[in-house]
Protein backbone atom coordinates (compact mmCIF):
# COMPACT_ATOMS: atom_id res chain seq x y z
CA UNK A 1 0.00 0.00 0.00
CA UNK A 2 2.84 2.25 1.29
CA UNK A 3 4.66 1.34 -1.73
CA UNK A 4 1.64 2.37 -3.83
CA UNK A 5 1.16 6.05 -2.87
CA UNK A 6 4.81 6.34 -3.28
CA UNK A 7 4.70 5.81 -6.63
CA UNK A 8 1.63 6.98 -7.67
CA UNK A 9 3.46 10.61 -5.68
CA UNK A 10 6.42 9.99 -7.72
CA UNK A 11 3.95 9.92 -11.10
CA UNK A 12 2.04 12.75 -10.49
CA UNK A 13 5.53 14.76 -9.93
CA UNK A 14 7.17 13.33 -12.96
CA UNK A 15 3.64 13.95 -15.41
CA UNK A 16 3.47 17.72 -13.34
CA UNK A 17 6.98 18.06 -14.46
CA UNK A 18 5.89 16.48 -18.16
CA UNK A 19 3.03 19.09 -18.87
CA UNK A 20 5.19 22.27 -17.93
CA UNK A 21 6.81 23.45 -20.83
CA UNK A 22 10.13 25.45 -20.65
CA UNK A 23 9.26 28.93 -20.90
CA UNK A 24 6.53 28.64 -17.85
CA UNK A 25 10.00 26.91 -16.36
CA UNK A 26 11.78 29.58 -17.20
CA UNK A 27 9.13 31.56 -15.42
CA UNK A 28 8.69 30.52 -12.62
CA UNK A 29 12.35 30.01 -11.79
CA UNK A 30 12.57 34.13 -12.30
CA UNK A 31 10.46 34.66 -9.70
CA UNK A 32 11.25 32.59 -7.39
CA UNK A 33 14.96 34.25 -7.99
CA UNK A 34 13.58 37.71 -8.32
CA UNK A 35 11.76 37.00 -4.23
CA UNK A 36 14.65 34.97 -2.91
CA UNK A 37 16.70 38.34 -4.45
CA UNK A 38 14.70 40.52 -2.44
CA UNK A 39 14.53 38.74 0.49
CA UNK A 40 18.20 38.51 0.61
CA UNK A 41 18.94 41.99 0.13
CA UNK A 42 15.88 43.22 2.74
CA UNK A 43 17.87 41.01 5.04
CA UNK A 44 21.66 41.23 4.07
CA UNK A 45 24.20 42.58 6.43
CA UNK A 46 26.68 45.50 6.13
CA UNK A 47 29.72 44.06 3.80
CA UNK A 48 32.96 43.79 4.70
CA UNK A 49 33.49 46.42 2.41
CA UNK A 50 31.10 48.82 3.96
CA UNK A 51 32.32 47.73 7.58
CA UNK A 52 35.94 49.33 6.20
CA UNK A 53 34.45 52.44 5.24
CA UNK A 54 32.53 53.06 8.43
CA UNK A 55 36.06 51.78 10.48
CA UNK A 56 37.90 54.33 8.88
CA UNK A 57 35.76 57.07 9.71
CA UNK A 58 35.99 55.60 13.32
CA UNK A 59 39.35 55.52 13.16
CA UNK A 60 39.54 59.41 12.13
CA UNK A 61 36.91 60.18 14.99
CA UNK A 62 39.34 58.92 17.60
CA UNK A 63 42.46 60.58 16.10
CA UNK A 64 40.56 63.88 16.22
CA UNK A 65 40.93 63.06 20.36
CA UNK A 66 44.20 61.05 20.62
CA UNK A 67 47.27 62.13 18.63
CA UNK A 68 48.57 59.47 16.67
CA UNK A 69 52.57 58.65 17.43
CA UNK A 70 55.06 59.24 14.97
CA UNK A 71 57.50 56.38 16.40
CA UNK A 72 58.34 54.35 13.64
CA UNK A 73 59.79 51.77 15.22
CA UNK A 74 57.10 50.91 17.64
CA UNK A 75 54.58 51.30 14.81
CA UNK A 76 56.94 48.42 13.49
CA UNK A 77 56.86 46.61 16.11
CA UNK A 78 53.37 46.44 17.52
CA UNK A 79 52.34 45.55 13.61
CA UNK A 80 54.15 42.51 14.09
CA UNK A 81 52.83 41.88 17.12
CA UNK A 82 49.14 42.32 16.09
CA UNK A 83 49.88 41.00 12.68
CA UNK A 84 51.05 37.75 14.27
CA UNK A 85 47.83 37.09 16.47
CA UNK A 86 45.54 38.19 13.76
CA UNK A 87 46.73 35.58 11.07
CA UNK A 88 45.68 32.94 13.96
CA UNK A 89 41.98 34.46 14.23
CA UNK A 90 39.24 33.23 12.33
CA UNK A 91 39.03 36.20 10.39
CA UNK A 92 42.64 36.49 8.48
CA UNK A 93 41.94 38.68 5.92
CA UNK A 94 39.53 41.66 6.08
CA UNK A 95 38.90 44.03 3.32
CA UNK A 96 41.11 46.81 4.05
CA UNK A 97 43.89 44.29 6.39
CA UNK A 98 44.79 44.93 9.69
CA UNK A 99 46.32 47.72 10.86
CA UNK A 100 47.76 48.30 14.23
CA UNK A 101 48.69 51.93 15.46
CA UNK A 102 49.98 53.81 19.02
CA UNK A 103 48.22 56.83 19.96
CA UNK A 104 50.58 59.10 22.23
CA UNK A 105 47.89 59.11 25.48
CA UNK A 106 48.86 58.30 28.82
CA UNK A 107 44.99 57.15 29.26
CA UNK A 108 44.96 53.10 29.78
CA UNK A 109 43.38 52.19 26.48
CA UNK A 110 42.73 50.41 23.24
CA UNK A 111 39.79 50.58 20.63
CA UNK A 112 39.35 48.45 17.79
CA UNK A 113 37.78 50.36 15.13
CA UNK A 114 35.60 47.97 12.30
CA UNK A 115 36.95 46.26 9.67
CA UNK A 116 40.89 46.25 11.26
CA UNK A 117 42.53 49.35 12.19
CA UNK A 118 43.53 48.77 16.13
CA UNK A 119 44.80 51.71 17.81
CA UNK A 120 46.98 51.29 21.60
CA UNK A 121 47.59 54.15 23.69
CA UNK A 122 51.08 54.69 25.31
CA UNK A 123 49.47 54.57 28.70
CA UNK A 124 48.52 50.67 28.10
CA UNK A 125 52.04 49.89 26.40
CA UNK A 126 53.29 51.07 29.50
CA UNK A 127 51.14 49.49 31.47
CA UNK A 128 51.93 45.30 29.57
CA UNK A 129 55.18 43.91 31.05
CA UNK A 130 55.83 41.57 28.11
CA UNK A 131 55.40 41.33 24.30
CA UNK A 132 52.85 38.17 25.34
CA UNK A 133 50.66 40.69 27.27
CA UNK A 134 51.04 42.95 24.25
CA UNK A 135 49.49 40.25 22.28
CA UNK A 136 46.80 39.66 25.16
CA UNK A 137 45.53 42.90 24.87
CA UNK A 138 45.61 43.12 20.48
CA UNK A 139 44.27 39.52 20.74
CA UNK A 140 41.14 40.75 22.91
CA UNK A 141 40.79 43.63 20.43
CA UNK A 142 41.34 41.46 17.26
CA UNK A 143 38.45 39.51 18.82
CA UNK A 144 36.23 42.42 18.51
CA UNK A 145 36.95 43.46 14.73
CA UNK A 146 36.27 39.29 14.31
CA UNK A 147 32.85 39.47 15.92
CA UNK A 148 32.09 42.86 14.25
CA UNK A 149 31.45 44.11 17.58
CA UNK A 150 31.73 47.32 16.39
CA UNK A 151 29.63 47.36 13.91
CA UNK A 152 26.76 45.83 15.97
CA UNK A 153 26.90 48.91 17.59
CA UNK A 154 24.79 50.24 14.52
CA UNK A 155 21.03 51.19 15.52
CA UNK A 156 19.19 48.50 13.30
CA UNK A 157 17.04 51.01 12.06
CA UNK A 158 19.76 53.03 10.77
CA UNK A 159 20.83 49.99 8.62
CA UNK A 160 17.20 49.00 7.78
CA UNK A 161 17.33 52.67 6.26
CA UNK A 162 20.10 52.34 4.81
CA UNK A 163 19.33 48.92 3.16
CA UNK A 164 15.81 50.11 1.91
CA UNK A 165 17.57 53.47 -0.24
CA UNK A 166 20.59 51.13 -1.28
CA UNK A 167 18.53 47.81 -2.41
CA UNK A 168 15.46 49.41 -4.24
CA UNK A 169 15.55 49.29 -7.73
CA UNK A 170 16.40 53.07 -8.22
CA UNK A 171 19.51 52.23 -6.14
CA UNK A 172 21.17 51.85 -9.72
CA UNK A 173 20.30 55.41 -10.61
CA UNK A 174 19.40 56.87 -7.25
CA UNK A 175 19.77 60.98 -6.95
CA UNK A 176 21.28 63.37 -4.73
CA UNK A 177 18.34 63.22 -1.96
CA UNK A 178 18.90 59.35 -1.75
CA UNK A 179 22.46 60.00 -1.67
CA UNK A 180 22.19 62.96 1.00
CA UNK A 181 20.45 60.57 3.20
CA UNK A 182 22.65 57.58 2.79
CA UNK A 183 25.72 59.71 3.98
CA UNK A 184 23.29 60.80 6.99
CA UNK A 185 22.67 57.35 8.00
CA UNK A 186 26.53 56.64 7.39
CA UNK A 187 27.06 59.89 10.05
CA UNK A 188 24.61 58.36 12.02
CA UNK A 189 26.57 54.66 12.04
CA UNK A 190 29.73 56.58 12.63
CA UNK A 191 28.66 58.20 15.73
CA UNK A 192 26.87 54.90 16.99
CA UNK A 193 30.27 53.11 16.78
CA UNK A 194 32.71 55.72 18.59
CA UNK A 195 29.83 56.41 21.35
CA UNK A 196 29.90 52.63 22.08
CA UNK A 197 33.63 51.74 22.17
CA UNK A 198 34.79 55.41 23.78
CA UNK A 199 31.84 56.33 26.35
CA UNK A 200 29.51 53.16 26.92
CA UNK A 201 31.89 50.14 25.73
CA UNK A 202 30.22 46.99 24.41
CA UNK A 203 27.82 44.72 26.28
CA UNK A 204 29.33 42.56 29.35
CA UNK A 205 29.37 39.42 26.71
CA UNK A 206 30.44 40.90 24.34
CA UNK A 207 33.61 41.47 26.37
CA UNK A 208 33.86 38.17 27.82
CA UNK A 209 33.59 36.76 24.76
CA UNK A 210 36.29 38.73 23.39
CA UNK A 211 38.50 37.69 26.37
CA UNK A 212 37.88 33.78 25.69
CA UNK A 213 38.40 34.14 22.06
CA UNK A 214 41.99 36.48 22.58
CA UNK A 215 42.90 33.30 24.99
CA UNK A 216 42.40 31.16 22.24
CA UNK A 217 44.13 33.23 19.13
CA UNK A 218 47.00 33.62 22.09
CA UNK A 219 47.22 29.61 22.23
CA UNK A 220 47.09 29.47 18.31
CA UNK A 221 49.85 32.23 18.18
CA UNK A 222 52.14 30.25 20.64
CA UNK A 223 51.64 33.16 22.76
CA UNK A 224 51.20 32.44 26.80
CA UNK A 225 47.19 33.03 27.18
CA UNK A 226 47.90 33.26 30.95
CA UNK A 227 49.70 37.06 30.03
CA UNK A 228 46.01 37.87 29.38
CA UNK A 229 45.20 36.57 33.48
CA UNK A 230 48.63 38.15 34.63
CA UNK A 231 48.07 41.74 33.06
CA UNK A 232 44.73 41.43 34.56
CA UNK A 233 45.87 40.59 37.94
CA UNK A 234 48.26 42.79 37.92
CA UNK A 235 45.92 45.63 37.28
CA UNK A 236 43.72 44.52 39.88
CA UNK A 237 46.77 44.66 42.33
CA UNK A 238 47.70 48.19 41.32
CA UNK A 239 45.00 49.61 41.97
CA UNK A 240 44.24 50.55 38.23
CA UNK A 241 41.45 48.52 37.72
CA UNK A 242 38.61 51.22 38.85
CA UNK A 243 40.34 54.26 36.54
CA UNK A 244 39.01 55.57 33.33
CA UNK A 245 39.80 54.70 29.95
CA UNK A 246 39.88 51.18 29.47
CA UNK A 247 38.21 50.27 32.64
CA UNK A 248 35.53 52.31 32.36
CA UNK A 249 34.07 51.03 29.05
CA UNK A 250 34.95 47.26 30.33
CA UNK A 251 33.69 45.02 33.11
CA UNK A 252 35.37 45.22 36.15
CA UNK A 253 38.84 43.41 36.00
CA UNK A 254 37.90 40.93 38.68
CA UNK A 255 34.75 39.48 36.91
CA UNK A 256 37.17 39.25 33.88
CA UNK A 257 39.41 37.20 35.49
CA UNK A 258 36.75 34.87 36.84
CA UNK A 259 35.37 34.56 33.80
CA UNK A 260 38.63 33.27 31.86
CA UNK A 261 39.57 31.07 34.20
CA UNK A 262 38.35 28.03 33.71
CA UNK A 263 39.56 28.49 29.86
CA UNK A 264 43.19 29.34 30.60
CA UNK A 265 45.12 26.05 29.29
CA UNK A 266 46.94 23.88 31.76
CA UNK A 267 49.69 24.12 29.87
CA UNK A 268 51.89 26.94 29.68
CA UNK A 269 53.96 28.51 26.99
CA UNK A 270 57.43 27.72 26.03
CA UNK A 271 59.23 30.01 29.25
CA UNK A 272 62.47 30.40 27.48
CA UNK A 273 60.97 31.57 24.31
CA UNK A 274 58.75 33.69 26.33
CA UNK A 275 61.81 35.14 28.42
CA UNK A 276 62.93 35.91 24.98
CA UNK A 277 60.11 37.64 23.77
CA UNK A 278 60.07 39.65 27.23
CA UNK A 279 63.66 40.48 26.24
CA UNK A 280 62.54 41.37 22.98
CA UNK A 281 60.03 43.66 23.87
CA UNK A 282 62.30 45.79 26.54
CA UNK A 283 64.79 46.19 23.51
CA UNK A 284 61.82 47.41 21.56
CA UNK A 285 59.92 49.41 24.31
CA UNK A 286 62.30 50.86 26.48
CA UNK B 1 4.37 6.86 -22.72
CA UNK B 2 6.29 5.33 -19.69
CA UNK B 3 9.51 6.52 -21.96
CA UNK B 4 8.30 10.29 -22.04
CA UNK B 5 7.58 10.18 -18.04
CA UNK B 6 10.75 8.88 -17.75
CA UNK B 7 12.51 11.54 -20.00
CA UNK B 8 10.64 14.38 -18.25
CA UNK B 9 11.67 13.09 -14.44
CA UNK B 10 15.39 12.65 -15.75
CA UNK B 11 14.77 16.25 -17.23
CA UNK B 12 13.31 17.76 -13.96
CA UNK B 13 15.85 16.34 -11.55
CA UNK B 14 18.73 17.66 -13.95
CA UNK B 15 17.49 21.02 -14.03
CA UNK B 16 16.19 20.86 -9.92
CA UNK B 17 19.36 19.56 -8.69
CA UNK B 18 21.93 22.10 -8.15
CA UNK B 19 24.83 19.61 -8.07
CA UNK B 20 24.07 18.67 -11.48
CA UNK B 21 24.88 22.00 -13.34
CA UNK B 22 27.13 23.48 -10.59
CA UNK B 23 30.45 25.11 -10.81
CA UNK B 24 32.37 26.50 -7.27
CA UNK B 25 33.66 29.95 -8.14
CA UNK B 26 34.83 32.42 -6.08
CA UNK B 27 35.34 36.19 -5.75
CA UNK B 28 38.08 38.15 -3.72
CA UNK B 29 36.51 40.22 -1.35
CA UNK B 30 39.52 42.15 0.25
CA UNK B 31 41.11 44.88 -1.35
CA UNK B 32 44.47 43.12 -2.03
CA UNK B 33 45.13 39.67 -1.68
CA UNK B 34 47.28 36.48 -2.53
CA UNK B 35 47.08 33.11 -4.20
CA UNK B 36 49.81 31.58 -2.43
CA UNK B 37 51.95 28.44 -3.16
CA UNK B 38 51.15 27.02 0.18
CA UNK B 39 47.60 27.27 2.42
CA UNK B 40 49.79 29.30 4.63
CA UNK B 41 50.26 32.68 5.23
CA UNK B 42 53.45 34.19 4.14
CA UNK B 43 54.20 31.23 1.53
CA UNK B 44 55.30 32.22 -1.72
CA UNK B 45 53.19 34.23 -3.82
CA UNK B 46 51.85 32.95 -7.19
CA UNK B 47 49.48 35.71 -8.25
CA UNK B 48 48.52 38.84 -6.90
CA UNK B 49 44.41 39.37 -6.35
CA UNK B 50 42.34 42.68 -6.34
CA UNK B 51 38.90 43.09 -4.71
CA UNK B 52 36.50 41.52 -7.56
CA UNK B 53 38.90 38.63 -9.12
CA UNK B 54 37.69 35.84 -9.86
CA UNK B 55 38.58 32.28 -8.95
CA UNK B 56 37.57 28.95 -9.62
CA UNK B 57 38.04 26.73 -6.39
CA UNK B 58 39.00 23.34 -6.75
CA UNK B 59 38.99 21.83 -3.53
CA UNK B 60 39.23 22.97 0.23
CA UNK B 61 38.36 23.00 3.96
CA UNK B 62 37.28 25.84 6.15
CA UNK B 63 40.36 27.84 6.03
CA UNK B 64 42.23 27.39 3.10
CA UNK B 65 40.65 26.88 -0.83
CA UNK B 66 42.98 25.19 -3.48
CA UNK B 67 41.81 27.46 -6.37
CA UNK B 68 42.90 28.18 -9.88
CA UNK B 69 43.07 32.18 -10.88
CA UNK B 70 44.51 32.70 -14.68
CA UNK B 71 46.05 29.13 -15.01
CA UNK B 72 47.99 29.74 -11.71
CA UNK B 73 46.87 27.02 -9.25
CA UNK B 74 47.17 28.08 -5.69
CA UNK B 75 45.59 28.61 -2.00
CA UNK B 76 43.77 31.93 -0.74
CA UNK B 77 42.31 31.85 2.86
CA UNK B 78 38.25 31.21 2.77
CA UNK B 79 38.40 34.35 4.65
CA UNK B 80 39.51 36.66 1.78
CA UNK B 81 36.79 35.14 -0.77
CA UNK B 82 33.29 35.11 -0.94
CA UNK B 83 31.96 31.57 -2.78
CA UNK B 84 29.15 31.60 -5.22
CA UNK B 85 28.25 28.74 -6.91
CA UNK B 86 26.81 28.98 -10.56
CA UNK B 87 23.70 26.70 -11.50
CA UNK B 88 20.88 26.61 -13.26
CA UNK B 89 22.14 29.01 -16.36
CA UNK B 90 20.00 30.68 -18.51
CA UNK B 91 16.60 29.64 -16.48
CA UNK B 92 15.67 32.61 -14.83
CA UNK B 93 13.84 35.12 -16.37
CA UNK B 94 16.18 37.92 -18.03
CA UNK B 95 15.75 40.86 -16.39
CA UNK B 96 13.20 39.99 -13.42
CA UNK B 97 16.13 40.25 -10.67
CA UNK B 98 16.23 42.68 -8.30
CA UNK B 99 19.86 44.68 -7.88
CA UNK B 100 21.59 41.94 -5.90
CA UNK B 101 24.89 43.01 -3.57
CA UNK B 102 27.22 42.46 -6.33
CA UNK B 103 24.99 44.43 -8.55
CA UNK B 104 25.03 47.20 -5.56
CA UNK B 105 28.19 47.24 -5.33
CA UNK B 106 29.33 47.33 -8.98
CA UNK B 107 27.00 50.32 -9.10
CA UNK B 108 29.26 52.24 -6.38
CA UNK B 109 26.28 52.13 -4.08
CA UNK B 110 25.96 51.39 -0.11
CA UNK B 111 28.87 52.88 2.04
CA UNK B 112 31.76 53.59 0.03
CA UNK B 113 34.26 56.20 -1.48
CA UNK B 114 31.62 58.46 -2.55
CA UNK B 115 29.84 58.87 0.79
CA UNK B 116 33.12 58.78 2.33
CA UNK B 117 34.19 61.84 0.46
CA UNK B 118 30.77 63.80 1.11
CA UNK B 119 31.37 62.40 5.11
CA UNK B 120 34.92 64.27 5.15
CA UNK B 121 33.26 67.15 3.43
CA UNK B 122 30.82 67.68 6.09
CA UNK B 123 34.18 66.70 8.87
CA UNK B 124 36.65 68.73 7.33
CA UNK B 125 38.36 68.76 11.11
CA UNK B 126 38.56 64.93 11.25
CA UNK B 127 42.11 64.26 9.56
CA UNK B 128 41.53 61.13 6.93
CA UNK B 129 45.13 61.41 5.91
CA UNK B 130 46.40 59.94 9.25
CA UNK B 131 44.13 57.22 8.76
CA UNK B 132 45.57 56.52 5.25
CA UNK B 133 49.17 56.52 6.69
CA UNK B 134 48.36 54.30 9.15
CA UNK B 135 46.90 51.92 6.32
CA UNK B 136 49.78 52.49 4.11
CA UNK B 137 52.47 51.15 6.92
CA UNK B 138 53.61 47.89 6.09
CA UNK B 139 55.26 45.58 7.11
CA UNK B 140 57.20 42.88 4.46
CA UNK B 141 56.34 39.43 4.79
CA UNK B 142 59.99 38.58 5.06
CA UNK B 143 60.33 40.70 8.36
CA UNK B 144 56.87 39.02 9.80
CA UNK B 145 58.42 35.67 9.73
CA UNK B 146 61.68 36.22 10.92
CA UNK B 147 60.18 37.87 13.61
CA UNK B 148 57.66 35.04 14.17
CA UNK B 149 60.75 32.73 13.66
CA UNK B 150 63.43 34.31 16.42
CA UNK B 151 60.02 34.79 18.79
CA UNK B 152 59.36 30.81 18.58
CA UNK B 153 55.38 31.69 17.54
CA UNK B 154 54.27 29.64 15.16
CA UNK B 155 53.71 30.57 11.67
CA UNK B 156 50.32 31.18 10.60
Amino acid sequence: MKRGIVLLLALAFLSSCATVDMGEIREHMGMITATAGAARKAMRPISDEEEYYVGRAVAARILSSYPLSTDQRLAAYINMVGQTVSLHSEKPCTYGGYHFALLESAEMNAFACPGGIVFITRGMLNAVNTEDELAAVLAHEIAHVNKRDGISAIKQSRWTEAVAIIGSTAAREYGSTEFSQLVDIFEGSVDDVVKTIIENGYGKSQEYSADKTALVYLSKSAYDPSALKNFLERTVEGGNASGGGLFKTHPATADRLENIKDDLPAEGADILMAQKRAGRFISEIR
Amino acid sequence: MKKKIVSAGLLCIFFFSPGVLSAETAKVITKENALREDCRFLSPVKARLKYGDQLEILSGDADWFNARYKNKKGCIHSSAVKEKKISLAGLAAPGSEPATEDEVALAGKGFNPQVEDSYKNRHADLDFRKVDSIEKYRISEEELFTFIRKGGLHQP
